[in-house]
């Protein structure tokens, strides 16, 4: 038995170079916008540029895995691999989105009024969230199915900050204090942590065949 | 341990009835194969769920063609070719002594892969042929199974006006649905197809597949395909053999999504050769 070269692989190659592309776009447009939100810069023209970068490029997963499944009709782990870079694609274009949904709540609330209330929790379940983004494209790019099952546990104090911070909020006059802003940015970092926990089980059907709920 | 001892004064023919599948139409049990000196089949434990469509995969020379053959005492009409093991057809070992080949290969069918229409039959003939040879089936009796073999072969259509016409002068696809239909009128339990498709274009190939789905309401069904997508779309189950042996068996979905074997997988995703 030798192994043979394929022309699946040459896709298969390009598939995984546009969807690590997208990983660090992601991670880089979820930063700037935090980065930006935290520190009162409106960064929204940039993390707009890599949002729709994300789009564009979702679009070009799609394409290309349809036509590998057309030429080449894979199966086994090449169509494991195929379906959940489809999937993870949308992931990464949803971190995109939500990122720049975060700078434009701070361009629109910033201007008039503080946008960062109860800073301690904020920062906690920014560094959660965070944290999570970077383990899922980490994991994506060593393949590797165990590190994605951390993910859990974090999406699930992610999102015990996001209810004590909504308790928080529900006694705050929101418009008078800026608790809009605050409320639309928790919302969005919880959902980028659900995309996360997603990603997670992309990859860990990839890596092992069985699916998985991380949430 | 129960046994059930047949008797056969030349073959091992205990039946270890722990080992029957309640779920099977055929098992092999142990089965081995050789060709003179060289070794086809090693000790292959597998079994044909009735009314499913097993498929049979695996490279060139892995020992499928003989595996199915042997399913039906195909095999031993190959000079110089033997085999050890058992082969269960409803629980009771084909091999036995007392069991007429004759009768194995009517009640389990085959089909080539080639079309062999004999070619100085007409169409009718060719599906009357192994009726009037084995004198059971007369008159409208005979037309009647003529026709409806024709129809589950859902060839009837196409040639139901045709019927003395030359077996030989229709299309490649027509000629191998005329081959079904023959094997049909047997009215066999098990139909066998040696990779039945290769010699076909993809209409053909697709009308082929859709019967061999149809047939397993009413038939067992083993198939032996060097398709891989062939194997995914009409099989229920899937056996991947390799070097004579048998690698993998399961469910068709399970085995093209996840193989539980690495070897499987590279053969399945076309890394090995």
């Amino acid at each position: 038995m030798r192994d043979m070269s394929r022309l699946l692989d040459i896709g298969l190659e390009q598939l995984t170079s546009i969807v690590l592309k997208m990983g660090e776009a992601a991670e880089k447009a979820v930063r700037t916008s935090i980065a930006g939100f935290m520190g009162g810069q409106d960064v929204s023209e940039q993390v707009s540029e890599l949002s729709e970068m994300l789009v564009t490029m979702t679009v070009t997963v799609e394409d290309k895995a349809f036509e590998l499944i057309v030429k080449y009709q894979p199966v086994a782990s090449d169509l494991r691999i195929i379906n959940s870079y489809m999937k993870i694609a949308y992931d990464f274009e949803r971190y995109g989105r939500y990122a720049w949904d975060i700078s434009l709540t701070h361009q629109r609330f910033a201007a008039s009024r503080k946008c960062v209330h109860n800073e301690d929790l904020m920062e906690k379940m920014v560094d959660k969230t965070l944290h999570m983004v970077r383990k899922s494209i980490e994991a994506l790019r060593d393949n590797n199915g165990e590190m994605v099952k951390s993910l859990a546990e974090t999406e699930n104090e992610v999102d015990k900050i996001y209810s004590s911070y909504l308790d928080i909020l529900a006694e705050t006059p929101l418009a008078a204090e800026g608790g809009i802003c605050n409320l639309l940015v928790i919302r969005y970092l919880e959902r980028i942590a659900d995309h996360a926990t997603y990603v997670g089980e992309a990859i860990y059907y990839i890596a092992t065949g069985e699916k998985i709920i991380l949430r | 341990m129960t046994n059930l001892k047949m008797s056969n004064k030349n073959k091992d023919t205990t039946i270890n009835i722990e080992q029957v599948r309640p779920d099977a139409k055929m098992q092999s049990i142990a089965l081995s194969a050789w060709f003179g000196s060289k070794q086809a089949l090693k000790d292959i434990n597998l079994t044909v769920k009735a009314n499913a469509v097993t498929a049979i995969i695996g490279p060139s020379g892995c020992g499928k063609s003989t595996f199915i053959r042997c399913l039906n005492r195909m095999h031993e009409l190959v000079p110089n070719a033997r085999m050890s093991g058992q082969v269960l057809l409803d629980g009771k070992n084909i091999y036995g002594n007392e069991t007429d080949p004759v009768q194995i290969r009517r009640r389990v069918g085959m089909v080539f892969q080639k079309p062999n229409p004999f070619p100085t039959m007409s169409i009718f003939d060719n599906v009357a042929a192994g009726l009037k040879l084995t004198g059971t089936k007369k008159g409208q009796n005979l037309n009647e199974i003529v026709k409806k073999s024709l129809q589950q072969a859902t060839l009837w259509d196409e040639v139901k006006d045709d019927l003395k016409k030359p077996g030989t002068s229709i299309s490649g696809g027509q000629q191998q649905r005329l081959c079904i239909a023959r094997a049909i009128a047997l009215q066999p339990e098990v139909i066998l197809m040696d990779e039945p498709c290769s010699a076909l274009d993809p209409v053909a190939t697709a009308k082929i597949e859709e019967l061999i789905v149809s047939l397993k309401h009413d038939y067992t069904v083993a198939i032996v395909t060097h398709n891989m997508q062939q194997a995914a779309r009409v099989s229920d189950f899937t056996a991947f053999l390799y070097l004579g042996e048998l690698v993998e068996y399961g469910d068709t979905r399970s085995m093209f999504e996840n193989p539980k074997s690495e070897i499987t997988e590279k053969y399945i995703t076309g890394k090995f050769g």
